[in-house]
């Protein structure tokens, strides 16, 4: 047993080797050479690289060590480079509690939980005992930073938030129901928490401003169901006028494929908020044409050239497309370089102060900024935009852009209907 | 040789045991280790509950992570509701992965072999769909979140890794001993029969459906403590627990060290955590070298490890003999 | 629960025939995996775990043909027949090593396998979720037989599966290889001894099954996403299947499989929430009653 004492200077040179070889075999190129004498500064990333949401974790990977080089290729913190130490937690919550503790017994300065909701609750509860700078780049559940008890000062969201998305969504479903008449509504989302609340979040927005609408049925697959026929036929059963969907990636594209089969396409109007996603949008084979759809990761939305950009230099550098994920983890490796630019250490509580309401300039800002909102340390400000599907590029088209006003505002009329504000 | 292979042998050697992981955990303090010796206790606790029915009761269980998951879930409830010590909740958890192993042992243990196995996986995925459906009480797929409280008792803070792990490890060498002595039991000897010869198990008047649910029951108490020690560990309980991953990890932990010694288990979860562990930390591709190892060892061996190792000397001193 | 949708569902004829149809679908495709899970059991004594990564395989090797031809029968050609000769060699150089050990032997090198395949393809494939298209002609709009909608695909998907269910049968019961097989299957050593080559069969029968595996896979991956892992789900529900059939009964394989299909179909009207927890509710209550499966002999 005391073989597996993983202390000690050999262990970790390995470490940074290992994880130099990892990002040099996807992308050809070295890890970023370590600068002489300083020690770098260590980030420790627990995320999903095998299994049926690989595809996630690997572009989310993928972004932040993009993003970390360019850094680094600036000189980093007074020569100080960053360095990410990313491992597969292969999508089971203990084993990314575990990662996590691993890391940091290692000596981490910050940690990327590269997990979406279900690890990334188990990865808070570690570092909330540990007191460790934690940055959840992909878990989306409200709950995580709107309840109370779960806030504690050094854990950060940065991330796309159920309820931001919900009442954008309904803002924008709402002014199409009226515009076209459609109160009988049906919903097919994955049986799972942020299906149930994301769907409920949407419809409660949706009735917010269009009361009369009417839910007549709904349907719920498993998550990661192999088939939807049965859902399909509910569907076509229910002849709906409008239909929400919060189904994603793999998926969705089953879904959207036997649904076309089926011919729902041209019998209602569909609301799915998780389509323009490029790994989803492009393995569909033949998009249809006026799925209305929120913004997951688009190069064309923002239309602003640091965003383009992002999504040329990605798509170069790794032969495949950025997702709502990759954006996620290069807004991360923003706010904490800029974080340590301002504190000029790793400090792990001056960094989380100045965290705390910071403001930076983003490819991936409504107005070309996003904030780390200090009351419940989350990001804001991103843009979400909904808009409807064209079968080629950009894919999505007519996009409205959300209102952070009105949604920080609903927002805070939702913490205090569920006692959190 | 002969006096110590009692039950005061098996104490002496869990003190021993215990001992050195105290100096390990104390001595080195390093976080790593601390980690691997609290989830050893856990694995380790799991995978000896379980080889009661694979190895002394001859019952390949499928679900066995339907006792280990509801420990955890019941620990964690209880402590969440506020009001409960350490101790006092986990034996509530024990009682009632006691009762659950006792109302699917009933059903389960009347059939044999494959279908035994079957009809465990099915009441596994049954009850694991029911802490999925049931959002209210058990969070879902997220899991109890918000963490676990782990107020101090008779001078044990849990929330203090350390302190975990010696009480992980404490928890692993009390009930290893008595594990031990349910085997030696004549309770032990009777299971033994029934698996090797049930007809002659009948012929003395055996029952075979109050035998196997009493290893039933004991089984899944154990392994409701481990979940208590999960829960305790991750500070939280999740749906993967009692998922068949779970159940079919301890099978494979099992198998790598052998079903037909003691501590055989106990080394193929030492073994596979530290592969698994190991793989992680230098590739992606965790499922090819994993995979690959496990094939090795399996085709190689043809059995456990310690199976083989026990095998290996004996027919050594046999021929020394001869 | 929605036992009034359901009711009003039994009572439209159109209802009935788009249900109907989904779920006879769904599930004779189900029924190509199972029957090589159950008739691999029946035939080697083995429970291979691995069988849904056969089924995967199926679908990836479609999916790289049919980018290359775009010739959807080339495609399910590919599939079949490419999984056939992966079983064979996995057969040859793996399986054939633990027919006869215990269960928990072949739990583990089956583990092992899925580790391992479940890796291989994501490094030739990428991790990505693929999606094979299909060619145009099966993309009209969906036929209307009595007011019911049926996809013109799944009409295709039904006829393919129905005839291959077929041919088994037949093939089981009126050829000679057929014979040899059911006899291997109670008695080896008889069969052994009246100079059949066994481990030919044994090939063979896994040869099949896996092919059976692969078939299913090469004609879902049109309509459903192609993923490393896409093995595991499928492999519960061919478990259920096969076990509520009667382990190692082709015919009870298929009339649990068209059962789950239909339960499936109806129950996402009636009760939308329950229809996973039924399966496995199904699925004890054989166990608990009538272990040997619908169709099965008894052997507990």
């Amino acid at each position: 047993m005391s073989k597996t004492d993983p202390g000690g200077a050999s262990r970790r040179g390995l470490l940074a080797a290992s994880a130099g070889m990892g990002a040099a075999a996807i992308t050809g190129f070295p890890m970023v050479a370590r600068s002489q004498g300083r020690r770098p500064i260590r980030i420790g990333m627990p995320t999903i690289l095998s299994g049926r949401v690989a595809q996630l974790g690997i572009s989310s990977r993928d972004a932040v060590l993009m993003e970390v080089e360019k850094f680094n290729a600036e000189g980093g913190l007074d020569g100080r480079p960053i360095e990410v130490i990313v491992r597969d937690s292969r999508g089971v919550p203990a084993e990314a509690a575990r990662l996590a503790r691993e890391m940091i017994s290692d000596g981490v300065d910050i940690l990327f939980d590269g997990e979406p909701s279900s690890g990334g609750f188990a990865v808070h509860e570690v570092v909330r005992e540990t007191g460790t700078l934690t940055l959840h780049i992909n878990t989306e559940t409200s709950a995580m930073s709107a309840d109370p008890k779960q806030r504690f000062w050094n854990a950060f969201r940065i991330a796309r938030q159920g309820i931001h998305d919900s009442i954008a969504g309904g803002v924008y479903a709402a002014e199409i129901v009226k515009a076209k008449n459609l109160r009988r509504w049906m919903t097919v989302s994955p049986d799972y928490a942020y299906g149930r609340d994301t769907t409920a979040e949407f419809i409660e927005y949706l009735k917010y401003f269009t009361p009369d609408v009417q839910v007549v049925g709904e349907t719920w697959p498993k998550l990661f169901q192999p088939d939807y026929t049965e859902n399909v036929t509910r569907l076509a059963q229910g002849r709906p006028q409008a239909v929400y969907s919060c189904l994603w990636a793999g998926d969705l594209v089953a879904f959207v494929e036997q649904a076309a089969l089926y011919g729902l396409f041209s019998q209602s109007q569909y609301f799915a908020v998780n389509m323009a996603d490029y790994t989803t949008l492009k393995q569909i084979k033949q998009l249809p044409r006026g799925v209305h759809s929120g913004n997951r990761y688009l190069s064309s939305y923002p239309a602003q050239p640091t965003n383009a950009a992002f999504g040329r230099d990605y798509q170069r550098r790794y032969n495949n497309y950025p997702t709502n994920w990759a954006w996620q983890a290069a807004t991360a490796v923003h706010l904490t370089t800029a974080a340590l630019k301002k504190v000029g250490s790793t400090d792990p509580r001056q960094l989380a102060s100045a965290l705390r309401g910071l403001t930076i300039d983003s490819p991936f800002g409504a107005d070309g900024k996003v904030t780390m909102r200090a009351e419940d340390q989350t990001l804001v400000g991103y843009a979400i935009g909904w808009g409807t599907t064209i079968p080629a590029e950009p894919y999505v088209e007519g996009i409205k852009t959300a209102d952070w006003n009105q949604i920080t505002q609903l927002e805070q009329e939702w913490k205090k209907g569920k006692g959190w504000a | 040789m002969r006096r110590l292979s009692g039950w005061r042998g098996d104490v002496l050697a869990a003190l021993g045991a215990l001992l050195v992981a105290a100096v390990l955990v104390l001595g080195l303090g390093s976080n790593g280790l601390v980690d691997f010796i609290i989830r050893f206790g856990i694995f380790g606790l799991l995978v000896l509950s379980l080889n009661l029915l694979i190895g002394t009761a001859g019952l390949v269980s499928f679900g066995h992570a339907a006792f280990f998951g509801s420990g955890a879930y019941a620990f964690g409830l209880l402590m969440q509701s506020g009001g409960w010590s350490v101790p006092a909740a986990i034996l509530a958890a024990l009682l009632w992965s006691a009762l659950l192993a006792l109302a699917i042992g009933a059903l389960c243990v009347r059939l044999s072999e494959i279908y035994f196995a079957f009809l465990t996986l099915a009441f596994q995925m049954l009850i694991h769909s029911m802490v999925i459906s049931w959002v209210s009480l058990t969070g879902g797929d997220q899991g109890l979140m918000g963490g676990v409280p782990k107020p101090p008792f008779l001078g044990i803070e849990l929330a203090r890794p350390t302190h975990l792990a010696l009480f992980a490890a404490a928890c692993l060498a009390v009930s290893a001993v008595l594990l031990r002595q349910v085997i030696r039991s004549p309770f032990g000897v009777a299971l033994r029969m029934l698996r090797d010869n049930p007809q002659r198990a009948a012929f003395l008047g055996l029952s075979v459906f109050r035998y196997r649910l009493g290893a039933f029951v004991i089984a899944g108490t154990f392994a409701g403590l481990s979940g208590v020690l999960m829960s305790l560990y991750v500070s939280g309980a999740f749906p993967t627990f009692l998922y068949w991953t779970t159940s079919g990890e301890a099978l494979f932990m099992i198998m790598l060290g052998g079903i037909g010694t003691f501590l055989g288990p106990l080394l193929g979860a030492a073994t596979f955590l530290f592969i698994s562990d190991r793989i992680t930390a230098f590739t992606e591709h965790h499922g090819l070298f994993f995979g690959a190892v496990l094939l090795l060892l399996v085709l190689g061996l043809r059995k456990g490890m310690l199976d083989w190792a026990v095998e290996a000397w004996r027919s050594r001193r046999e021929r020394h003999k001869a | 629960m929605d036992l009034g949708e359901l009711a009003a569902c039994m009572g439209s004829l159109p209802c009935v025939i788009t249900q109907v149809s989904a779920g006879l679908t769904i599930g004779l495709l189900l029924f190509l995996v199972a029957s090589g899970l159950t008739l691999i059991f029946g035939v080697l004594g083995l429970v291979n775990f691995a069988h849904g990564t056969l089924y995967m395989l199926g679908a990836y090797f479609a999916l790289s043909a049919y980018e290359l031809t775009e010739s959807f029968l080339v495609a399910t050609l590919a599939g079949t027949l490419g999984v056939a000769v992966f079983g064979l060699l996995m057969e040859r150089t793996l399986f054939r090593r633990i027919y006869g050990a215990d269960v928990l032997m072949q739990l583990l090198v089956c583990y092992a396998v899925i580790l391992i395949m479940d890796d291989v393809v994501k490094i030739v494939w990428g991790g990505d979720f693929l999606k094979m298209d299909m060619p145009e002609t099966f993309r009209r709009p969906p036929l209307l037989i009595g007011g019911g909608i049926v996809p013109l695909f799944y009409l295709v998907l039904f006829g393919i599966t129905l005839a291959v269910a077929l041919l088994l049968a037949l093939g089981m019961s009126r050829t000679r290889f057929g014979r040899t097989v059911r006899a291997a299957a109670v008695n080896p050593a008889m069969v052994a001894s009246l100079g059949v080559n066994t481990s030919f069969v044994f090939a063979a029968v896994f040869a099949v099954g896996s092919g059976l595996a692969g078939l299913a896979g090469a004609l879902s991956a049109p309509i459903r996403s192609v993923v490393p892992g896409a093995g595991v789900s499928i492999l519960i529900e061919s478990f259920i299947v096969t076990v509520i059939g009667g382990m190692g009964s082709i015919g009870g394989a298929l009339a649990a499989a068209l059962l789950i299909g239909l339960t499936r179909s109806f129950g996402s009207i009636g009760f939308p929430l329950f229809t996973e927890g039924l399966m496995f509710l199904m699925m004890a209550a054989i166990l608990l009653v009538k272990p040997s499966g619908l169709a099965g002999k008894h052997l507990a």
